[in-house]
């Protein structure tokens, strides 16, 4: 979802891991505290299975917090989580920057 | 409250139900123009309804659910897992949505919440909308706040606070309160905003104004841009010209056309304008590159600054190894210790120790210990420190030459 290019002068981008990482992120925090599984895998686009992986691996640093409400987890982003998104999307702004031509036109090659 | 039953893989012809309905999956309602439900109406799954539907309430579950017409609400839409498609409008009180929600004609609710897709044909007002990935409008916006943690398109907005983690672009419009842009934010058409948060990246495409903007990422804007207070961590390109009250520049900040604050503007990082500069006062540590700058009070440079036709200010103050290149004009100019200046005019020019300038022109000139210049030409007096030294013999006249600027 974050990657959706339109818009920008940018050529297309394979998402990375790391992307999908900041995708589930900004999802969950849409949630304020109540993002189920169900929901995050709508909003990332992304099937329920491979989703729980990204999830268990973001709890596990840390970047995510996990709370029971109505003996279902429910998942919300951590002060970490927000440092890593606006690390995250600062470094991609300078991404870009550095990979466009000096006459504005986006660069084919990508990192 | 009784409940009327379509079973499953079926299909039924209703015009008004008093009491509940409930549709097993697989069900296709026709009417003859709009379907009235007294209570709440709850499809199971898939289902389709050949018509206006109106009731109390609307639940659905895992599958699709297509209105042909105008889907109208008195209380919540609810869809748990599921998806909504409305050929017509949608008008409830709050409308919750997992999957996504297409909807052709107006689209009217106190909140919209949707998890995967919110895609709107004409226009919707709302106290909010949240979107957890994707949502394209394609007529006015007009909503207290906007979140999307997705990609978001819209066309005109009216809107209190837009809070972006994803990419956003609208049209244009009005953004009261805030723009909180973690993500990537443009906007095409001319943009009122009350302050502008960036984190990432956000690009103007047409003018912009409004009150504070603050730049940790990249702010570019194609025309001019307006503002109260600019701070600029990151990078920021303007392409036409800028004009606020102040401005804090951190980072890098370009200017095409001209920039003008009302108060002042303290840099440490780097400023380039191809037109004027104009403030009331500067404190610049890192560097400046413009065609004149003209501030009304003072200029203290600790840093470099490059102008082609002058920098101008009440009182001048070079700092310790600093450089200038191009005319210095000032009632009062300082040059510091190790300092190297052009031409200088001034009512008191005053160099420092080792300072270097090529050519004085002022009333009153001190040159202390160590200090450097090509030509001095005055009109009052001329003080020489031992070790101190002038190239040529200094030269008193009764009319200085007019100053540039």
């Amino acid at each position: 979802m974050l990657d959706d290019r339109e818009g920008t002068r940018a050529a297309p981008r394979r998402r990375e891991a790391t992307d999908l990482y900041a995708t589930v992120l900004e999802v969950v925090k849409r949630y304020h505290g109540a993002a189920r599984i169900t929901r995050v895998s709508y909003g990332a686009g992304m099937p329920v299975d491979r989703l729980r992986n990204f999830v268990e691996r973001l709890v596990a640093l840390g970047l995510l917090k996990s709370e029971e409400i109505d003996g279902r987890p429910a998942y919300d982003i951590t002060p970490r989580g927000q440092e890593f998104l606006a690390t995250y999307w600062k470094m991609r702004a300078y991404i870009e920057v550095l990979e466009s031509n000096p006459d504005g036109r986006a660069s084919r090659r990508r990192v | 409250m009784a409940e009327t039953r379509i079973p499953r893989n079926s299909q039924a012809h209703l015009t008004s139900v008093d009491g509940d309905l409930r549709a097993e999956p697989h069900v296709r309602i026709t009417t003859d123009g709009t379907l009235t439900v007294s209570g709440s109406v709850r499809f199971d799954g898939s289902a389709e309804v050949v018509g206006h539907l109106t009731c109390a309430r609307f639940r659905s579950g895992d599958g699709t659910v297509l209105i042909a017409g105008n889907l109208t609400v008195a209380d919540d839409i609810e869809s748990h897992d599921g998806a909504l498609e409305v050929a017509g409008g949608v008008k409830a009180r709050r409308v919750d949505v997992d999957r996504h929600l297409r909807v052709a004609g107006p689209a009217e609710a106190e909140k919209f919440e949707v998890g995967g897709l919110l895609e709107g044909r004409q226009t919707m007002k709302a106290r909010s909308v949240s979107v957890g990935g994707r949502f394209h409008l394609e007529g006015r916006l007009e909503a207290e706040s906007v979140e999307a943690g997705g990609a978001v398109t819209l066309a005109d907005v009216s809107i209190d606070t837009l809070e972006v983690g994803g990419t956003v672009r609208i049209g244009g419009g009005e953004v009261r309160r805030t723009i909180e842009v973690g993500g990537r934010f443009r906007s095409d058409g001319p943009l009122t905003f009350g302050t502008v948060e960036v984190g990432g990246l956000a690009e103007f495409s047409d003018s912009a104004k409004g009150g504070s903007i603050e730049v940790g990422g990249l702010l570019t804007a194609a025309k001019d841009l307006g503002f109260d207070r600019l701070e600029v961590g990151g990078v920021g390109r303007i392409g036409g010209n800028a004009n606020g009250n102040e401005a804090e520049i951190g980072g890098k900040f370009d200017v095409l056309g001209s920039l003008t604050l009302t108060r002042g503007i303290e840099a440490g990082g780097s400023i380039s304008v191809a037109e004027a500069l104009t403030a009331q006062q500067m404190s610049l540590g890192g560097s400046l590159e413009c065609r004149r700058a003209v501030l009304a009070e003072t200029c203290d440079i600790g840093g470099q600054v490059k102008t082609r036709e002058g920098l101008k200010a009440t009182r001048i103050r070079l700092e310790r190894k600093s450089r200038a290149h191009g005319p210095l004009i000032g009632q009062s100019v300082e040059i510091g210790r190790g300092a190297r200046v052009e031409d200088v005019y001034g009512g008191e020019v005053d160099l420092e120790e080792r300072a270097v300038a090529q050519r004085v022109f002022a009333a009153r000139v001190r040159l202390r210990e160590g200090a450097v210049v090509d030509e001095v030409t005055f009109t009052q007096s001329v003080e020489v420190d031992t070790g101190a030294r002038v190239q040529a013999p200094p030269r008193k006249v009764d009319n200085l030459p007019p100053f540039p600027l």
